[in-house]
Order: C-alpha cells, then structure tokens, then sequence
C-alpha cells in the first residue's frame, strides 16, 4: 500500500476541505453539548466518527461544521442557534487544532497555519423559518451555507426524498437564493429535488455546492445527482462534494434499505425506529440478509463518472460523518480520507487533479461566493420579501 | 507612515502660508463657559451642558416602528416616527438603546426568530445611515462612536422569552451584539422571582457582559438579580411609583436598594408613567435622584413605542428643554453630566471589565434548565 504513503503526502499539502460533518448534532443528542463528556482531543472511536487526532490523520484541512437541526422541531432556530453555540465552543476549546473561518482567505491561513478550517453550514430551510432577516442572523453568525431543505420540503423548496410540493423553487424560494448570493452565503442542494436544483442552478447568480451528494447515474438513489444537473456545473462553477453514505452509492445497498425499511413497516413499525423492540426487528433481519459492504472503490466510482460529467474543476469531498450509521470499508471514520485518495491515485489520477478534488475548488467556490456578494450588496438592499408577499 | 510625515507640514495650496503653532500643536479649546453663566437662559445652557454631555437614551422603540414602514429616511428626517439623525443630533443624544423586545403574540410564539430579525433590521438601519448611526458594542465603542460625531447604538433590551430557556443562545445572541436583557415573562424570571438557572442566566450574562434590565420584573426577580449579579442592573423605564403608581415605576425602598447597588434608574418621559408636563418629569428625577442618588438616575426617552409623552417632550430633539428644566431647579453640571451620560458610561463599563475578569476564571456554562428547576 504505497499508494496509502503517497496520498497522506499529498493530503498533507492539500488537506481535504469536507463539506459535512455532523458532531455538533451528536454532541447534541449524546451528551447535550456537556464537551467535557465527549472531549475530542481524546480518542471518541467508541462514540463517534470524529476526533481531532482522527481529523488529523484523515489530512482534514478545513470542515464545515453541520449545524442541522431536525425539521420536525415545533420551532427549529433556537436549536440551530445552540447548534451554532456549540461548534464555536469547540473552536474555543481547541485553538491549537481548530481555527474558525468565514472566508476563503481564512482556509488559506488555516492551512499555512497548520489548523482545521471550521466552517458552518445550516442543513435545512427550515432552519431560517420562512424569514430572510433570520437568514441574514445565520450569515452574521458565521454560516456559510444553507442546504435549501433536508429530508422534508420547506414552503418554498422540494426536498428529493418528499412528496413533490411547489415543484422545485418557489417565488420566496428564489427570492432565498438571491439574498443569499447577496450575503455571500453559499446555497447547498445536497438533499433538494431535482427540480428544486434545476431552479437554483437558473436562480443563483453564485457557484453552488452540494455538500454531501454523488451520483445518480451511478447509484440510482434520489439523495444524489442526475447528469444533467452535474452537466451545468461548469457553466455555473460549483462543486459537488461525494458523499460516502452506502445506502446513497452503492445499489445493492440502496435495495436493501429499501428491503430492509419494508421489513420493519411489515412488523409496524416506523422504518427510522430505534427503540429496542424495532432494533431486534432489524437485527433479525440483518442476520437473514447480510448487509451489503461499499469501499472506497464504490465511492471512486462515483468520481470518476462525476469527472466525465461535471470535470475534475467540479468535484468535492463531504463524508457525512457522525451523521451516518454505516460507512464504507476503508473510510470508516474521519482518518479514512487517505484511503480514498490513494485508490484515486491507483486509478491514474494525477497530483494536480487530486489538489483540486481535496482542497483547490472549495476553497474557490467560497471566493468565489463572496466576490458575488460584494457586487450584489454594491448595487442592491436587503430584501425585506416575505413568504406571505411571494408565494401568496 | 514616511509619506504622511513629509507631507505633515507643508503650506496650505491657496491662502496664506499656515501659521505652525509649534509649542502646542494641539490648542486645547477654552471649556464652553456658558453652563458657569449665571445670566445665559436655562436653554442655552441647557445645549450647551448637552454638548460636552450627550444624552445615553435607555430605550427606543425604533426598530419596531421601522418594521411596518415601505420606506424611510433616517438621515434626511422621517416624520413617520419621533426618532431620525437630524433630530437626535438637536437633541444632543450620543446613544441609544434600541430595545429588540417583541409584542406579546410573538414573544410567546416564535420569540428567538423574531429577535434575530429585530436584531437583522436594527443592523440594517445602521448600515443605511453611517453618517448618523454606528453599532456600539462596549463603553469604548460608545466613546468612539461620540468622538466620530455618530450616535452610538446599543442592542437591547430584549425580551428574555428571546433565549428560549438557552444559555448558548444567549451566547449567540450577544456575539450579535446584545448588550442588555429583561428578566422577566419567563418560567425562570416571574412573579416568584428568579429561579436556579434565572440566577445560573444571571452569571452567564455577567460573564458575557449583557446587562440586566429590571423595569417591568417583579419585585423578588429584582432583589434576586440585585444580589446576584456582579455587575450594576438598569431599569430602562422606571420612574417613581411614590409619585405616580404604574406597575413599572419602582417604590422607594427599591429605588433605594437599587441605588445601594449602584445600577441606574432610567426615568421614561412617557405621560403615562411619570405625568403631562415637563415639571412631572423632573419631579421623578429629583425624586429618583433623592432616593436612589445621583449616581443612579437616567434618561430614557422611551419614543417610538407607542405612548403619549409629555408636552415639550415629543420627540428626541427635546432633551434641551428638559435639562433646562433641571437648571432652574439648580441641579449642578455635574449632577447633569452624570443624569445625561455618565451613569451610564459607568455601567457599561463596569460590565465590560466584569467580563473579561470572569472569562479569564470560567468556561461557558452548560446549565440545563431542566437540571437546576427540574
């Protein structure tokens, strides 16, 4: 395993910028943020993906933070603001490791410097509650970007694993993608509609990102991203960052979710129940049908059709860690990364391409994002549009 | 640094060759005489006492008002509401608590969002008028502000309801500026007075360096805080309930408890709370000033919330009149500058130095409220 060797060389120079992870939220769910609790300047292997030593040895150069919230909270922006409260506490308690970034130049710095770039990015427009003055408090608190829904629609936005509602974006839908070019913060579509990509792609005056999403011609799972849609990255200059999830990228995986949540409704229960009783349901299953296992070579395999697709300019890395039960063998947990360089390494790509997946067009595609907002805030106010005046 | 000192004293490039007062560059300007004038009209002396002591105003409805408004013009002068640069400049007021508190359906509803837009918009009118208005976070960013001839303001009062029982909110909420919260219409802030994590809030804030706001609290809430908090309180719209009984007026024993801690009673000029005229207002300034003392005593135009005020005092251009009023009933300059300015300068920065000492002590606190009131 040379290749191994070579790829935490090269990560060591382009250190990856990952585009999801979610502690925060596990912090939040196992120990209610008590950071004492789950200190990860020790090894949390046991509770979690994510530690600082397994950051380190995985060449994480920058992450974005996940600050989610689930959408089915009666009020979700105080839980997105103590999300917020939590990933600053970490940075606070970390200065040697963590350094917080709003900007490209601060990737930068944190590079130069040796540290973690900590970003933030709000996962769900739910979390702005229909309000754009509430968008603009997220973007002063330091989020740099907002994934349009999560697993449900918002009023103004079709998630891809909903119920088609307003047909991709809204008129208050748009009107969100506009201000936040205006802001400088970045518009996400991992988890939306394809037709809710299609719109943002025709709405945003800045590059998009997918923080956390693959390829549909690959894996035919509504969480990742058709061709045509990849196709109009160039023109547009964003970057879609692969995800790992094996239930997202790998087929034999897809179907036995599928089977496997079919089960669990067949026994009456809710297909994400984890009491007890359920587990035992899914556990008996699992025995009879043993889970299918995606590697790095299932995740290359996305990149490299994603490549043909969208260009080695377009391509980005976003794990999902801690906000996944399963990962791929290989890249278990946040020290995985070099694995998956160095089977893109055995696969002929080349150093300046790998800087480019690892580092180089993230870091752009922020600069780029605030460049947009700089011309924008020059030639127009804060848009003071509600849902109400909008979308009637 | 070499350009600027070549070019520092070169000739003027028309007119006469400047005259270098080498030996004091810098003349230091005569103290305005006019306050020492026994003969000068109360008025005149009035501006110019507000001159070299700007008015700190406890609260504003501004934000609010603005909210429903299409369009507006702060700088050129909004009529549509009693508050905009032009007439806080003839008012001599230097800063301006802008109070984020919400009407109640919100508040009891959706109160952290709906003080994230309140805050969103406050910083938005800011930005539209940078040659009037700067966001102050500290008592230096207030002096800062006055020095460059802009208004300072300040973020708050907010509703408690605006934490959703959080001490991280209240973290986030302040890393956007808030500055002063009220204690009270919450679980842990009621009639019954501060709870275990009310006070845990308390110590949070100190160490932040919010300050807390007690007009309106009950009672206990307001002798819990005034034990509890290591920094002076404000009341930001309270004036003498012996004079006039309102439920946010304070009884002298308050009053005098409040004045023991040092904090700052901050008279509202609202008809309702201290009366119709001028005269009215200025008794509940002797009266508070009596009472709690002068180090203890504030304005609080309290303007733009929807309240009559008295005659003469209509809109934040009429602080004159009111010192004026003070003048004839001989308070001193100094009893004034501290009314207008000072006392609130102490507070603020009494709580800035209080919140670098505790973060150099303690981490941000965790406390859950289902922990500490079960």
């Amino acid at each position: 395993m040379g290749s191994v060797e070579a790829a935490r060389e090269l990560l060591r120079e382009f250190p990856v910028v990952d585009g999801h992870n979610d502690l925060p939220w596990a912090l939040r769910e196992q120990v209610r943020y008590d950071l004492d609790a789950r200190d990860i300047a020790a090894d949390q292997s046991a509770h979690l993906h994510t530690d600082l030593g397994r950051l380190r040895a995985g060449g994480v150069g920058a992450q974005y933070w996940s600050v989610y919230v689930r959408s089915d909270l009666p009020d979700p922006v105080p839980a997105t603001l103590e999300q917020i409260d939590c990933v600053r506490q970490l940075i606070d308690r970390h200065p040697d490791d963590l350094r917080a970034a709003l900007t490209a130049a601060d990737l930068e710095a944190a590079r130069a410097e040796g540290r973690i770039a900590s970003l933030m990015g709000a996962e769900g427009g739910h979390s702005i509650a229909n309000s754009l003055g509430t968008l603009r408090g997220l973007y002063a608190l330091g989020v740099r970007y907002l994934t349009l829904t999560h697993n449900d629609n918002v009023d103004w936005a079709d998630s891809a694993t909903d119920e088609p509602g307003v047909g991709g974006l809204s008129a208050f839908g748009r009107a969100v993608v506009r201000e936040m070019n205006r802001e400088g913060m970045l518009v996400d579509l991992s988890h939306v509609a394809a037709t809710t990509m299609r719109d943002a792609l025709d709405a945003s005056l800045a590059p998009v990102i997918f923080s956390h999403s693959s390829s549909r011609a690959v894996c035919d799972h509504p969480r990742n991203i058709p061709d045509d849609v990849l196709e109009r990255l160039p023109a547009n200059g964003g970057v879609a960052m692969v995800t790992f999830v094996p239930k997202f990228v790998l087929q034999a995986a897809v179907d036995w979710t599928a089977a496997a949540d079919d089960n669990m409704r067949e026994h009456g229960f809710h297909h994400l129940d984890t009491t007890a009783e359920a587990m035992k349901v899914h556990r008996a299953f699992e025995e009879r049908n043993p889970r299918p296992v995606a590697t790095a070579a299932t995740v290359a395999d996305h990149l490299d059709h994603m490549r043909e697709v969208a260009g080695i300019d377009h391509l980005g890395i976003g794990g999902d860690y801690d906000g996944t039960a399963f990962t791929p063998d290989g890249l278990g947990d946040v020290s995985g990364y070099p694995n998956l360089i160095a089977e893109l390494m055995d696969r002929g790509w080349s150093t300046s391409d790998l800087a480019k997946l690892t580092w180089q067009n993230s870091v752009r595609v922020l600069g780029a994002a605030e460049d947009v907002a700089r011309d924008l805030q020059a030639t127009r106010a804060p848009s003071n549009a509600t849902i109400e005046s909008l979308d009637g | 640094m070499a350009d600027l000192q070549d070019d520092l004293h070169t000739a003027a490039e028309v007119g006469p060759v400047d005259e270098l007062p080498l030996a004091a560059p810098f003349p230091v300007e005569p103290p305005a005489p006019l306050s020492d004038d026994p003969d000068a009209e109360p008025l005149e002396r009035a501006h110019a006492l507000l001159a070299a002591h700007p008015v700190a105003d406890g609260y504003s409805g501004l934000p609010w008002a603005l909210r429903h408004l299409p369009w507006y013009d702060l700088e050129l002068g909004e009529s549509a509401v009693d508050t905009d640069v032009p007439r806080l400049r003839q008012g001599h007021v230097g800063a301006l608590f802008c109070s984020l508190h919400l009407p109640e359906g919100l508040a009891a509803d959706r109160a952290v969002a709906a003080t994230l837009e309140q805050l969103d918009l406050v910083r938005k009118v800011i930005a539209a008028h940078p040659e009037g208005l700067r966001l102050a976070r500290t008592a230096g960013q207030v002096i800062d502000a006055r020095n460059c001839g802009r208004a300072a303001v300040l973020l708050g009062p907010a509703t408690a309801a605006a934490l959703d029982d959080s001490l991280g909110i209240l973290r986030v909420l302040h890393s956007l500026g808030l500055r002063v919260l009220t204690l009270a219409g919450t679980s842990w802030a009621s009639e019954a007075g501060l709870t275990r994590f009310g006070e845990e809030v308390v110590r949070e804030m100190n160490r932040l360096g919010v300050l807390a706001e007690l007009s309106g609290a009950s009672e206990q809430t307001i002798r819990r805080a005034l034990a509890a908090s290591k920094t002076p309180v404000l009341c930001t719209r309270s004036a003498a309930r012996a004079l006039r009984p309102h439920p946010a007026n304070l009884p002298d024993d308050l009053l005098a408890e409040l004045g023991a801690a040092k904090g700052v009673c901050m008279v509202p000029l609202t008809a309702e709370q201290t009366g119709p005229s001028v005269r009215d207002v200025a008794d509940h300034l002797d009266h508070v000033r009596a009472v709690a003392g002068t180090q203890c005593v504030g304005l609080s135009g309290t303007y733009d919330v929807g309240t009559a005020h008295p005659q003469d005092l209509a809109d934040t251009s009429c602080y004159p009149h009111l010192v004026a009023e003070l003048l004839r009933r001989g308070w001193t300059e100094t009893d004034l500058a501290l009314l207008t300015w000072g006392n609130v300068q102490r507070v603020l920065r009494t709580a800035d130095v209080t919140a670098r000492a505790a973060q150099q002590r303690r981490e941000p606190s965790t406390a859950q409220i289902a922990e500490l009131d079960g």
